[in-house]
């Protein structure tokens, strides 16, 4: 079986997988697409648990949506209110609780960061990190990256620019560090200086011989990108109120900053948005975010089915 | 020497030379201090800003009748590169030449407060990787980056 290497595997962050295990998610994600009937209820016998500690929309959804169309049964926590973790419960014994509830596998999201990797450490099943604070959502850049496959036809030689919150946007390194396993890719990172991209994922890049740039200014970056990953500008974290305002018009995305890009570029976001990326983007063929976001179900689909072993 | 009129030589123990000048303090804190401390047999002397010949000046922690674990040693050559341990034995001293951990464990805490290893009550022993090429350590739950020079700062107590 092609998949056997991710039988009961963790899927915690995007360094741990290789470009030869990406693409076997990417080939698992085309095929669910292609043939869906395949994958349809061949995982009735498992048990998926999904502990979102934290709000989700696309993440949550997608994850049942896939392990619905597998036939899993689905054990569901997405409220912290009403779990023992209110109560002062720690994440090692809310772990092992579902564990013995023979559970298969625990898709986790928590505000704290490298709280999957801990969770892996405690439990036996396998762990997906479904976004862990402000630094990985593994399974978001592995769709990233599968919408860039289909949009473009490949990912090595890809330009990506990331512009926004890259300081605390958990996709922008997630989508950095499995990019740094392609040839020929570059990344520039556009952000006011106080939400630029974080040291360590400078130091991955440098250790993978990635080459990057750091700018403010997204007009000058555009020209030459294959990909523009826009993320949202989080008010809440700036200081001091009067930067925000003083960078949030440079990083407004619309068709006339577009313009100064390919004719091929293409613009993804995680979602959601503000108003960081324009509507009228929307009706341009520079559109990839709405597909991206449909492209959760088959990505994830392929995660639970080669982790399962459907 | 005017160090040498300050303090005598030690029968056993360790010497802590070529520590940045005022840096002692910042050393002392990545030693056992709670074992210093409390065994009565063990007399510590810190000298501050003493001349050097290589470096101008210079800080000096001497121990009486305590052994630095090779662990302690290395994590104070990795802080301060500079720094020179020696092992005293009956007079004689042993130069320690030390070892560039690739891990630590337990010893330092996450920078990162929003780290699940900072998290109150978790069974969890931190754990980094060392990265000498960059100075920093990196949390191995969260990748938070922590420079070398920051350390001292962030030891937790045995």
């Amino acid at each position: 079986m092609a998949g056997e290497g991710f039988l009961n595997r963790d899927v915690l962050s995007t360094k741990d997988f290789s470009r030869e295990e990406l693409d076997l998610i990417f080939d698992t994600a085309s095929d669910v697409e292609e043939n869906p009937g395949k994958y349809r209820n061949t995982l009735t016998d498992k048990r998926v648990a999904l502990l979102f500690l934290e709000p989700s929309t696309r993440t949550y959804g997608s994850f049942e949506a896939s392990a619905v169309n597998l036939g899993c049964k689905i054990l569901s926590n997405r409220n912290p209110a009403v779990t023992s973790i209110s109560k002062g419960e720690t994440l090692h014994d809310t772990i092992k609780m579902i564990e013995s509830y023979d559970t298969d596998c625990i898709v986790l999201r928590d505000r704290r960061m490298g709280s999957s990797r801990f969770a892996a450490e405690v439990s036996e099943l396998p762990v997906i990190n479904g976004g862990s604070g402000s630094r990985e959502h593994p399974t978001q850049a592995m769709l990233d990256l599968y919408t860039i496959l289909k949009e473009r036809g490949g990912i090595d030689g890809v330009r990506t620019g990331f512009v926004g919150d890259l300081k605390y946007g958990r996709t922008c390194s997630s989508l950095s560090y499995a990019l740094g396993g392609y040839d020929d890719v570059e990344i520039s990172f556009v952000a006011p200086p106080i939400l630029q991209v974080r040291r360590e994922v400078e130091i991955f890049l440098k250790q993978r011989g990635v080459p990057y740039t750091k700018s403010s200014e997204l007009r000058d970056a555009i020209p030459g990108l294959d990909v523009l990953y826009v993320t949202r500008i989080q008010k809440e974290r700036f200081p001091d109120p009067t930067d925000y305002e003083r960078v949030k018009g440079s990083y407004v995305v619309d068709n006339s900053a577009l313009a100064l890009g390919k004719e091929e570029l293409g613009v993804m976001h995680p979602l959601p948005r503000v108003d960081e990326l324009s509507p009228e983007v929307d009706r341009t063929g520079h559109a990839w975010y709405f597909s991206q976001a449909a492209n959760g179900i088959p990505v994830r689909t392929a995660i639970l089915s080669l982790v399962l072993g459907g | 020497m005017e160090n040498q009129l300050l303090v005598r030589k030690i029968e056993n123990g360790t010497v802590i030379d070529h520590i940045p000048a005022w840096r002692s303090e910042m050393v002392l804190r990545l030693l056992d201090v709670e074992e210093i401390r409390t065994r009565t047999d063990i007399s510590l002397v810190s000298l501050n800003n003493v001349p050097s010949r290589k470096y101008g000046r210079k800080d000096i922690i001497k121990v009486n009748n305590y052994y630095l674990e090779e662990g302690e040693a290395d994590l104070v050559c990795l802080v301060y590169p500079t720094a020179t341990i020696n092992y005293i034995e009956d007079w004689e001293p042993r130069k320690y030449r030390p070892k560039t951990p690739e891990r630590i464990f337990g010893r330092i805490r996450c920078p990162e407060v929003g780290c699940i290893t900072n998290s109150p009550r978790e069974p969890i022993l931190t754990r980094f990787r060392v990265l000498p090429e960059f100075k920093v350590l990196q949390c191995e739950y969260c990748d938070s980056l922590l420079d070398f020079e920051n350390m001292p700062e962030y030891v937790k107590d045995k």
